[in-house]
């Protein structure tokens, strides 16, 4: 089911829902944010469950830094709540062993080595020091371990952050989009050990904005546009339900689509073309040579997921600016 | 390796790794310890705030020790013997600022309290090791800056013995002087969380405002210069201040301790609070 789940109704925490509280997950219940006037999340409910990724994903601005930065206990939600592991991010003992996070600004003293970041963290949680030099290898750091991190490059620096979050050894990871700044070979880098944590039966949960790259990572999309939930689904559902394909046909005259429609097609005219779901190339090819008409072009095209992606967040903006116009409407 | 979906079926114990207990504080006190050790600016700063508090007073001890030894002097050797501090203070509020900002200003922060969400526990880490490290910076640099500086007392034998009045004291006043002064510089910086604002607001107060605030006329006048923090703070840590009209060094330094402690509850309830 890829609609946004209607909101739950403000009577308290609904637990039956979610699932079994033994496994490791972040549960986000009616979560509401605002700052100033502005809100950031409004009213957001989603589960992330163990042993796969899942994609939060949505345009810059949507509320994604905001919504994580509540699940670390950062932010103070306005309203709502959230539990990871079936209790509050404040209230685990030792909340590095517990959660992972790489979160959205580097985050990292200039001054600082990359072992005595990791240390202090360490420290903290009660980490043992062997640890710190561990994840350094896992991330491929071990040689710079003692540079000063103000020299590193943006994608270090994005692997630093991601040691940080192995660090505790966690069985839930929270990554704010991980693969920003990173080269192609990051990029495949982070895919690979998000789906690998995943595998080991922890919760992954990773932002992005690059619907190509959570096709990619992600087993279950959670997507976010102006603070709101618009969809939550598998990503094969997810697929399914918005990478349409259609047929586009290049004519002269009115009389193929005519044709067309009458055949059971759906035609829309586009900028001198018609795009036609609900029949194949070959029948739309086949129907139009039975009548003796001729057409300049007959392509299949079948929409990206980036498309997909872009139409569901526009519709969210259509949504809020038809909100404006009736408004307008009824005050005249 | 490729990993599938379906791999995907381990049970995994959310709980593995937790203790059954917190860390405790000793561990959010040896993270903060590690965290402020591992930046070059706290070194400098050490070293700064001894070479300028030592040598200083060592300098103005031996340019001025014959005028102090003749019949003109107006001065005690008193208000010199911890005279360089007045200048080490600078690099104390420098460096209890920085703990602070440099967090705010990288965004660090947020590992901070993300690691121990605890915020009283790590405001009191940050707290007990910086006024730890600048009470005994403070002490060692006053102490030696009396020896080196009473060595050219001496030699005009105006020197002052560590029995006399307040010289003691004024050694182990200047490490709480310091203390003091670096746990204010962090509250502000709590507060204002940018570098050049927080240190300017502080380093405005302590040495600018302060003084002159006895340009204020009237009683009412008088005590708001004496109740300053830099004034109400500073005379514990000379054996004779130079100003007369500051208060006692005790209940001075008794109320600059109360203006500290009020500004860091301010601090502690507005980080308590706050969003990261
Ligand atoms: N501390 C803050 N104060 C005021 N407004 C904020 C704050 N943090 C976020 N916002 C606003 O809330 C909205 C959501 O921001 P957020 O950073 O969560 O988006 P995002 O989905 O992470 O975007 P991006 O892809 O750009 O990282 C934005 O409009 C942002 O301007
Ligand atoms: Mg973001």
């Amino acid at each position: 089911m890829c609609r946004a789940p209607a909101r739950r109704e403000a009577s308290g925490h609904d637990s039956s829902d979610s699932p079994d509280r033994g496994a490791a997950m972040i549960d986000v219940a009616r979560l509401t944010k605002q700052y100033g006037a502005k809100t950031a999340v409004d009213g957001v409910s989603f589960t992330v469950a163990p042993g796969r990724v899942t994609g939060f994903l949505g345009p810059n601005g949507a509320g994604k830094s905001t919504t994580m930065r509540m699940v670390l206990g950062l932010d103070r939600p306005t309203a709502g709540s959230v539990t990871v592991n079936g209790r509050a991010y404040r209230d685990s003992p030792a909340p590095l062993r517990e959660v992972g996070a790489l979160l959205e600004a580097r985050a990292l003293h200039p001054g600082r080595s990359a072992r005595d970041h990791l240390r202090w963290l360490a420290a903290s949680n009660r980490i043992p020091v062997a640890r710190v030099d561990e994840v350094l290898g896992l991330v491929g750091l071990e040689a710079v371990a003692g540079t000063r991190v103000g020299k590193f490059s943006l994608g270090m620096g994005q692997r630093l952050g991601i040691a940080v979050a192995l660090l505790g050894d966690p069985p839930v990871v929270v990554l704010d989009e991980p693969v920003n700044g990173l080269d192609p070979e990051g990029i495949r880098w982070v895919r690979t050990l998000a789906r690998r944590l995943a595998a080991e039966g922890r919760t992954v949960f990773v932002s992005s904005h690059l619907m190509s790259e959570m096709a990619l990572t992600a087993d279950h999309l959670v997507v976010i546009g102006r603070g709101r939930i618009l969809a939550d689904c598998s990503m094969p559902d997810f697929i399914a339900e918005h990478a349409a394909s259609f047929v586009r046909v290049r004519t002269q005259g009115g009389q193929v689509a005519d044709v067309l429609r009458g055949a059971g097609a759906d035609v829309t005219p586009v900028d001198g073309e018609l795009h036609v779901q609900g029949l194949d190339a070959a029948a739309v090819g086949e129907l139009v040579g039975d009548k003796g008409l001729y057409l300049h072009e007959l392509t299949l095209v079948r929409s990206s997921l980036e498309d997909a992606f872009m139409t569901l967040t526009a519709s969210s903006v259509e949504y809020t600016a038809r909100d404006g116009a009736e408004l307008a409407g009824a005050t005249r | 390796m490729t990993v599938t979906a379906a791999s995907s079926t381990v049970a995994l114990d959310p709980r593995r790794n937790v203790p059954g207990t917190r860390p405790g504080f000793s561990s959010t006190l040896h993270s903060e310890w590690i965290k402020f050790w591992s930046v070059r600016s706290t070194t400098w700063s050490a070293v700064m705030l001894f070479v300028l508090g030592a040598g200083l007073t060592a300098l103005i001890c031996a340019t001025n020790a014959e005028w102090l030894a003749s019949s003109e002097a107006d001065e005690s050797p008193g208000s010199f013997i911890t005279f360089g501090m007045t200048f080490a203070q600078i690099t104390a509020v420098v460096l209890g600022t920085l703990t602070v900002t440099a967090e705010y200003g990288t965004g660090m922060i947020r590992a901070t309290l993300a690691a121990t969400p605890r915020r009283g526990s790590v405001l009191l880490a940050k707290a007990l090791v910086l006024s730890g490290t600048l009470f005994v910076l403070g002490t060692v640099t006053a102490f030696a800056g009396y020896f080196a500086g009473n060595w050219f007392l001496d030699r005009e034998g105006v020197g002052l013995a560590l029995t006399d009045d307040g010289v003691l004291r004024s050694m182990v006043g200047s490490g709480l002087y310091m203390a003091g002064l670096g746990l204010f510089a962090a509250a502000v910086g709590i507060l204002v969380r940018h570098t050049a604002a927080a240190l300017s607001a502080v380093l405005a107060l302590v040495f600018v405002v302060g003084n002159m605030a006895f340009l204020l006329p009237g009683a009412w006048g008088e005590w708001t210069a004496k109740l300053m923090p830099g004034n109400a703070g500073s005379p514990i840590a000379a054996p004779v201040s130079f100003n007369p009209e500051l208060m006692a060094p005790w209940p001075g330094f008794a109320v600059f301790a109360a203006e500290v402690l009020a500004l860091l509850a301010v601090a502690w309830v507005v980080f308590a609070r706050r969003d990261a």
